[in-house]
């Protein structure tokens, strides 16, 4: 028993499943539909777009020095704002406005990176400012109605299953998954990411251009919302002004559920995946069981403050039988 | 922190000295920025100055000051209160209830201080108790707080409330409104205790290095508990001047506000890494926040340009403030 609480305490991915395996059984044996393989499936979609986002904030979060992005739901809403645009008003192709809403969104987080880099404003302080001004912004072009009529073929994107998983699941959120989690483990921008969140010093030091990387992280948290953008245009089949209002604490709230560290230096690809899982089966769960849905918010910090809590006693506890 | 009177009578050349920090302070940046707003908005308008105006401007950021008090508190241990606006919803409940039951002034304020000091308590005792850090204990406080919100209206709003909180909403005393003179009178106290307690200097001292604090035999978790705990009592107090303002407490009271308290904070100097700022600054900030709403609408700008125009500034001032002062301040 001991060794077994040692072995859960010490990793937080572990933790999580413990955690994920305790709320299917639940829910499978409180509701009927629950575990059926069609909603287990279907589920997902819902989590693909805080994913994304959360993803970014990992990245942001990880390159330390107080770095943490509140402007990622802003930027959701405004780079799908500005594909939404495109495509209706000023009437390109549907495919190559996403790709520029992808990008836009990337600009919108490569101005967040010059004002943190370049003029060395805290983060913090940079995002909440953006936070305001990109939800304006998407406000103002749209004056708050939702841009619909969008070509039906892009729904495809939202909407469709491959092999009986969703889409945005089999062909957007592992890829980019993949390829973010190869990014972290296995490259040499992984490697300075966590350099620079562990101790910006001795990465400066190190050769290290802490400028840089900090830049790529908050471009990158920007690219990944303009895909979140694309992802929910296709599914809700609108571009909704508010889309992504009170995102932005979802995704820290995930990452940091998934084990990453609001000092930096520390956290995993997987770790805020499986922290999306829980969060999504949290939702569906309880919205299977006819629960007021402002109680899957309510459940979100429970589990947060809950696991962060049990997590650190388990902790000390190990360390103590250890 | 405030420099030491060792000396009664300071040279001239320390007068000046001094003088030139004050210049160079942050606050010295608000005010001025809040002058040249202030006159930029009574020339184009012709109407910023007018009294009514005015006490509109600070009766909009009575409460955003009151709750930064504590934030400021926050902030310079090193945390953060996220939870504040979700605060504000439970505590805007609890007061409109009591006062839909026709409950006098005084218990109202004692349910408002109650609630308000209990929320923060549990903020506190995560952190201080629980070693949580702060935007991670406070993240989950704002998302279960707003859920108990809604659970405790039942999709309901609760109006049609007697007036005994009108006056603390919307009276005037002397021209000013009654939620300014009590913003004041919690400004004076936070002032004192930041500047003249052991328990303000423990503050600062946790926020400029932990260990150095423990170390010097700091009780850590005392403070913390304290500056929570505070923070959460004036949300009780904004709670109070709310529900007076409105009449009205709906499910999504208070949503947002965590933001606009934490713009006016580091608007007003305060370092987010800790250690540095003042009561005085956030409230400065707090105004000028309130100063620009105030000045859109005066504007005629819609509305939904708020936002660009509040973040814009937001990152104007820190950003002018940073580039002049480049290596100039310590």
């Amino acid at each position: 028993m001991n060794s077994f609480l040692r072995f859960i305490a010490t990793d937080r991915p572990r933790f999580l499943i413990l955690v994920l395996a305790l709320a299917f059984v639940v829910f499978a044996l409180t509701t009927a539909e629950f575990a059926t393989l069609y909603n287990v499936f279907n589920m997902t979609q819902y989590g693909v777009e805080i994913g994304l986002l959360a993803l970014g904030e990992t990245l942001v979060i990880i390159s330390g020095g107080g770095s943490i992005d509140l402007s990622v739901g802003s930027m959701l809403s405004l780079s799908g704002v500005f594909m939404g645009l495109l495509t209706m008003r000023v009437g390109i192709n549907v495919w190559l406005a996403a790709l520029l809403g992808i990008l836009s969104g990337g600009l919108l987080g490569a101005i967040n990176a010059l004002f943190v880099t370049r003029i060395g404003i805290p983060a913090l302080i940079v995002t909440l400012g953006t936070l305001y001004a990109y939800a304006s912004a998407a406000l103002v072009l749209t004056n708050t109605v939702p841009i619909s009529g969008l070509p039906e073929h892009l729904f495809v994107l939202g909407q469709s299953k491959v092999l009986g998983v969703p889409f945005q699941v089999l062909m957007i959120f592992i890829p980019v998954a993949l390829v973010l989690h190869v990014a972290l483990r296995r490259t040499i921008f992984g490697r300075n990411l966590h350099a620079v969140g562990t101790n910006e010093v001795a990465a400066r030091f190190a050769a290290i251009n802490v400028g840089a990387v900090r830049f790529w992280v908050f471009t990158l948290a920007g690219l990944l919302a303009g895909l979140a953008a694309v992802v929910m245009t296709s599914r809700v089949a609108s571009a909704r002004p508010d889309a992504g209002v009170g995102y932005e604490l979802q995704a820290i709230t995930i990452a940091v559920l998934g084990g990453t560290s609001i000092l930096g230096g520390e956290g995993t690809v997987l770790g805020t995946i499986l922290g999306v899982l829980v969060i999504t089966v949290l939702s569906n769960g309880l919205q299977l069981a006819s629960i007021n849905p402002i109680w899957q918010l309510g459940a979100v910090g429970i589990v947060l403050v809950v696991t962060v809590l049990l997590n650190q006693w388990l902790a000390r506890r190990g360390l103590r039988l250890a | 922190m405030r420099a030491l009177p060792l000396e009664r009578t300071p040279q001239p050349g320390v007068l000046r000295a001094r003088g030139i920090a004050l210049i160079r302070s942050r606050e010295a940046t608000v005010v001025a920025f809040i002058v040249v707003l202030g006159m930029f908005l009574e020339a184009v308008t012709g109407r910023f100055l007018a009294p009514t105006n005015l006490a509109n401007v600070l009766l909009n950021s009575a409460g955003t000051a009151t709750v930064a008090l504590g934030m400021t508190l926050v902030i310079l241990t090193g945390g953060i209160d996220v939870s504040v606006g979700s605060m504000l919803g439970v505590a805007a409940v609890a007061v409109g209830y009591a006062s839909a039951a026709g409950w006098g002034l005084g218990p109202l304020v004692l349910v408002g201080l109650t609630v308000g000091g209990l929320l923060g308590l549990v903020n506190g005792a995560l952190i201080g108790f629980g070693g949580v850090m702060p935007v991670i204990a406070t993240l989950g406080t704002l998302n279960i707080l707003r859920a108990l919100t809604f659970q405790l209206l039942r999709a309901k709003w609760i109006s049609d409330l007697p007036p005994t909180l009108r006056d603390l909403g919307l009276g005037l005393a002397l021209g000013v409104p009654i939620s300014a003179w009590v913003a004041l009178a919690m400004t004076l106290v936070f002032v004192y205790l930041t500047t003249r307690r052991p328990l303000g200097r423990h503050i600062y001292a946790i926020g400029g290095n932990i260990e150095a604090a423990r170390l010097a035999g700091i009780d850590l978790t005392r403070a913390l508990l304290f500056v929570y705990t505070a923070t959460g009592m004036l949300v009780g107090i904004t709670a109070l001047m709310y529900v007076g303002q409105t009449g009205i407490v709906q499910s999504n009271t208070g949503s947002g506000f965590e933001l606009q308290v934490i713009a006016a904070v580091v608007l007003g100097g305060t370092s987010i890494m800790g250690g540095r700022g003042t009561v005085v600054g956030s409230v400065l900030g707090a105004l000028l926040v309130a100063e620009i709403k105030n000045g859109l609408i005066l504007l005629n700008i819609s509305g939904l340009a708020e936002g660009m125009v509040s973040g814009v500034l937001i990152l104007l001032a820190v950003g002018a403030d940073l580039l002049r002062l480049r290596g100039k301040r310590p």
